[in-house]
């Protein structure tokens, strides 16, 4: 699929990855529109998230790994040597599978970083922390306990307190790992509601397994199946008529 | 075959296993709790007052009167007793020995006397013996019978209450005069080493400055040093008058063998009547000696009065090393976990560090001494304390150079700790930080570092509780048996690194091994080894109550 | 339907299930052409006994159909369908609907077979009717048929008959307005023949609508209301 260049977020070109002896993605092109949800779907191991940890270059963590082609974020290859890792992330933020709120309150959790920006200025703290709990759903539940170890919450709260801490630096970008992988169903509703107003205001890709999931929370999908793009479509349409027989036998679940 | 079965069954069953397990650890426990119970038992008892009793002695035909303490009570072999020459009737298979300690070693040359209990006869505890407790020659037991005072005897009704009033204000001018000796004039005698140092510096550097100068500064050196000397003659005026305050006063002791002496006061610690003592009397006694037993400075070869220094010395030590030990150990941890590429050098690095937890303590004493003392030391003496020269000032053992030869003993430990709280961290935090586009330090520093501390406490402890029991190596490196100063005082700069200190560990070797009265101080093995246990129990549980609470905080994550 | 171009499910059960709801759906559609068939014959030759056959055998469509649709709800709500598996149950539930509809339209010619059997009967003996009604019964026939081969030309053609029935119902229509305006006494029948025809056509309608689910189910495509069915 191609969209106008002025509605595109991201673009992948021809990118292609390997850990070591193992090539991780193959030759993937493709485009994410902004402001919308972009969902990543296929077996495990297919390379979903290790694509999505490209957009932050989350992989160059991992010394093995090396990564060819360009992902271009505003006009900007983030792969390019220019490029500062720390500036890149605070525009593409990421939430994890499991909620991993620091053993902080949950006042520093959503003010960690801007703190690392080196604001210090309380009163602008305070309302970029109510503004991010407010748009995380989770203010009402946890204002009165501010000051309470983040670790105390359920994992519904702490997943939504991930992505609040996530909102707070407001990035363009947010990448969501298997965000409600590890919840029960009413904290992965929750979840669900919260990625589809935040939309308004981020690009959002998502990566799940739950392919009910991504059906009820995105606008585009991507299937992948080893390291390869299979189909990248509207959400609608692979749900219902999907064009490749191998992302037909994927969401019906059958084995090719 | 039933019962076989039935046998097999049961093993099979598990039952045995968690026996076993309970078992052991009981032996454990037993074994923990056995020991301490022992220690405390001996070291405790040593301070009650025990009653001093009155007997008659058969020694063939001859019949002395003894006044003594009955320390022990053994049941030898009556064979064991005959071998030494004493006849003993056929039939008697066990005989009973008493060691009773009759003080007195500067008359009857031994404190302590072993007899056979039938030659002990008319034992009796007379109310009015006295113990008096001496700054030399050990306790005095007898009966006081009078006072004089300035060779004139004095007349008074109750000679044990006028003995002891008098005794207290003795006991405060003696303080004022150790309080004047120790710090006013040992500052004094600090500060004319010093002088003399700068003199003789200036002398080493002659050359360098001009005549007039150094002449001026020469001068300058000479009239410090006089007024000092005044002021050292003042004092010791001072001492002089309280001295010959204390010494007007003595008392009169009559000895069981009806021998008169006199005990001049100012040699008196404290003077008791064990036998006329009520419970609460002897409890308040009690408590009185082991605070001595802890507050007070060592007398008479370490046998005598308190343990201060020695306690002192080890907390000081293990505080210096633990400030030491920390910060290294927590980087080293840091750079080989975090920053290090994890390769084969890295992995050689981490076999040496640990094979250096295992390599016997002693022979860090003599690296210490060797590179610590001889090597460093030796080059900083010769760098920056030319005018100390023949006497070092770095280049001896010291409590710095124990400290940090402690340090290097205990830094495996650390190390390899910390890095195992660096490993258990779930990388799921780090990511988190990193994804907020913070960089390695700020993660390292932010998020990391705090939720290792736990670890590192551990670390901490661990290092603690080895560092403040070996004595091997610090034999070699800095403790002596008997510290001049402690190496905290009032003259700047206060800390003296470089001085020798005492230590629980050593003080235990020395006054139970190289003492020359081993009766006396077989308690005080005992109770030194108690409080060197406490003290180590005090400084892990500070630790551990530190520990716990960072745990708390960082609780729910494991897992 | 057979899904020879797709892998098999991981669940088999899931696929037994799908299995059955078509089978089932295939059952029903026969029963209904068979009531159809014996409702065109009860027409013809004005046999009440074969038309009372045709309500007895309406109770057993109506069972069918609930049944079905209990299924597909089942599916629905427990295995979340996507794709190929929704569309089919989508179109299950939308065929279940219109092959009843086709029962009904059968009871109803049986209705009018009996009233017409008290009449006096035509000549030519309703050839026309008869002929109208072998159309339809073989549109619908095919229509079951393209669903049970997952026949999607065989659907296009089923569609574009549907144009022939329609000719032929409005020239019935013409030719018994003629008789009524001829002789008012036959009024009566014709009207009853009208009716029956108009139950004809309508089935030709359903069976127009299960190739247009068809080809959805095939092609993912709604071609319903498009203009020029194309080939």
């Amino acid at each position: 699929m191609t969209f106008d260049q002025k509605d595109v977020a991201i673009t992948v070109k021809e990118l292609s990855l390997q850990y070591a002896a193992k090539q991780a993605l193959m030759d993937i092109s493709l485009q994410i529109p902004e402001n919308k949800v972009t969902a990543f779907i296929g077996p495990s191991g297919c390379g979903k998230s290790t694509l999505l940890r490209c957009f932050n270059r989350m992989n160059d963590l991992i010394d093995i790994c090396k990564v060819q082609g360009e992902i271009i974020i505003d006009k900007q290859d983030i792969y390019h040597k220019s490029v500062n890792v720390a500036d890149l992330r605070r525009k593409v933020g990421m939430v994890f599978q499991r909620p991993n709120p620091f053993p902080k309150s949950i006042y520093e959790n959503v003010a960690y970083g801007l703190r690392l920006q080196g604001v210090k200025n309380r009163l602008l703290l305070d309302e970029v922390v109510e503004k991010s709990l407010r748009d995380a759903a989770l203010w009402d539940e946890v204002k009165d306990r501010l000051d309470e170890n983040a670790l105390a919450l359920s994992g519904g709260q702490q997943q939504r307190l991930v992505i609040a801490r996530a909102i707070a630096i407001e990035p363009e970008i947010l990448l969501l790992d298997e965000p409600a992988s590890a919840l029960d169903p009413t904290s992965t509703l929750k979840i669900e509601e919260l990625i589809y107003e935040l939309k308004q205001t981020y690009t959002i890709v998502i990566v799940t397994h739950n392919m009910q999931q991504a059906g009820r929370v995105s606008d585009y999908t991507a299937f992948m199946d080893t390291g390869k793009m299979v189909e990248f479509s509207e959400t609608r349409t692979i749900f219902t008529n999907p064009k490749d027989r191998q992302t037909e036998d994927y969401i019906t679940g059958r084995y090719g | 075959m039933n019962i076989l079965s039935k046998l097999t069954s049961w093993f099979n069953s598990g039952i045995p296993w968690v026996w076993l397990n309970a078992a052991a650890v009981s032996v454990s426990l037993i074994m923990v709790f056995g020991l301490l119970g022992l220690i405390a038992y001996n070291g405790l008892g040593h301070f009650w007052p025990a009653s001093l009793m009155e007997a008659e002695l058969v020694d063939g035909q001859n019949k002395t009167v003894l006044i003594g303490e009955i320390r022990e009570i053994k049941t030898v072999p009556a064979q064991q007793i005959r071998d030494s020459g004493i006849e003993l009737p056929k039939e008697t298979q066990w005989v009973n020995r008493l060691l009773i300690k009759q003080g007195n070693r500067d008359i009857y040359g031994l404190d302590f006397r072993r007899v056979l209990e039938r030659d002990v006869m008319n034992i009796q505890y007379p109310k009015e013996l006295v113990v008096i407790e001496r700054r030399e020659w050990g306790n005095l037991y007898g009966r006081l019978i009078g006072l004089k005072e300035n060779d004139q005897i004095i007349q008074v009704d109750e000679p044990y209450n006028e003995a002891l009033s008098r005794l207290e204000t003795v006991l405060e001018l003696h303080q004022q005069a150790k309080n004047i000796s120790v710090n006013d004039i040992g500052a004094i005698n600090y500060n004319i080493e010093k002088l003399r140092l700068k003199e003789k510096k200036l002398h080493l550097e002659h050359y360098s400055i001009a005549a007039d100068l150094l002449s001026q500064k020469r001068l300058h050196i000479e009239e410090q040093r006089q007024s000092l000397n005044q002021t050292f003659i003042q004092l010791q005026t001072k001492i002089q008058t309280l001295n010959e305050k204390m010494s007007s006063d003595v008392i009169l002791i009559r000895l069981a063998s009806d021998q008169t002496i006199e005990v001049p006061l100012e040699n008196i610690v404290q003077i008791y009547k064990p036998n006329d003592m009520s419970t609460v009397q002897k409890i308040t006694h009690y408590l009185h000696q082991f605070w001595s037993f802890i507050s007070d400075e060592p007398r008479e070869a370490n046998t005598e009065g308190g343990i201060f220094p020695a306690i002192f010395g080890t907390v000081l030590m293990v505080i210096i090393m633990s400030v030491m030990v920390t910060p290294l150990g927590v980087i080293a941890a840091i750079y080989l976990h975090e920053y290090a590429t994890q390769g084969t050098l890295v992995r050689i690095i981490r076999i040496a560090v640990n094979n250096l937890a295992g390599v016997p303590s002693i022979v860090y004493g003599v690296f210490g001494l060797g590179f610590f003392v001889y090597f460093i030391g030796g080059s900083i003496d010769d760098l920056f304390y030319p005018e100390a020269s023949p006497a070092p000032v770095y280049g001896t053992p010291g409590l710095l150079w124990a400290s940090i030869t402690l340090a290097l003993l205990t830094l495996p430990v650390v190390i390899i700790t910390t890095e195992e709280g660096l490993s258990r961290i779930p990388s799921a935090i780090r990511e988190g930080s990193l994804a907020l586009g913070a960089t390695k330090i700020e993660t390292l520093w932010h998020t990391v570092l705090p939720m290792v501390t736990p670890a590192m406490f551990t670390g901490l402890i661990l290092a603690v509780a080895r560092a403040a029991g070996e004595v091997a190596p610090l034999m070699l490196v800095g403790v002596v048996k008997l510290a001049p100063a402690l190496a905290l005082d009032s003259n700047y700069p206060f800390l003296h690194l470089e001085r020798k200190f005492m230590h629980l560990g050593f003080h235990i070797y020395d006054v139970g091994f190289q003492s020359p009265n081993v009766e006396a101080a077989r308690p005080l093995v005992y109770a030194t080894a108690l409080l060197l246990v406490l003290v180590i129990i005090i400084l892990n549980f500070t630790a551990i109550v530190v520990r716990n609470r960072l745990r708390e905080k960082y609780k729910g994550l494991e897992g | 339907m057979d899904n020879s171009r797709m892998g098999k499910h991981i669940s088999q059960q899931f696929s037994d299930e799908l299995e059955e709801i078509k089978n089932h759906l295939l059952t029903m559609g026969g029963l209904v052409e068979q009531q159809l068939e014996k409702a065109s014959i009860a027409l013809i030759e004005g046999d009440t006994k074969l038309a009372n056959e045709v309500f007895k055998e309406g109770g057993q469509v109506n069972a069918l159909e609930k049944m079905i649709d209990e299924e597909s709800a089942q599916c629905l709500a427990r295995r979340q369908p996507a794709a190929g598996d929704l569309r089919l149950i989508v179109t299950v539930i939308k065929a279940v609907n219109d092959i009843e509809r086709v029962g009904d339209q059968a009871e109803r010619l049986a209705r009018f077979a009996t009233q017409l059997a008290e009449h006096p009967r035509p000549k030519n003996n309703y050839h026309e009717v008869y002929q109208l009604a072998q159309h339809v019964q073989s549109m619908f026939h095919d229509s079951l048929d393209a669903f049970a081969r997952v026949d999607e030309k065989l659907a296009r053609k089923v569609i574009n008959e549907d144009v022939n029935v329609d000719h032929e119902y409005e020239a019935i229509m013409r030719q018994h307005i003629t008789y009524m305006m001829e002789d008012p006494r036959s009024i009566n029948s014709s009207l009853d023949v009208l009716w029956a025809i108009r139950a004809l056509e309508r089935v030709g309608d359903h069976a127009c609508n299960l190739c247009e689910y068809l080809v959805y189910l095939v092609k993912g495509e709604d071609i319903r209301h498009s203009e020029i069915p194309q080939l």
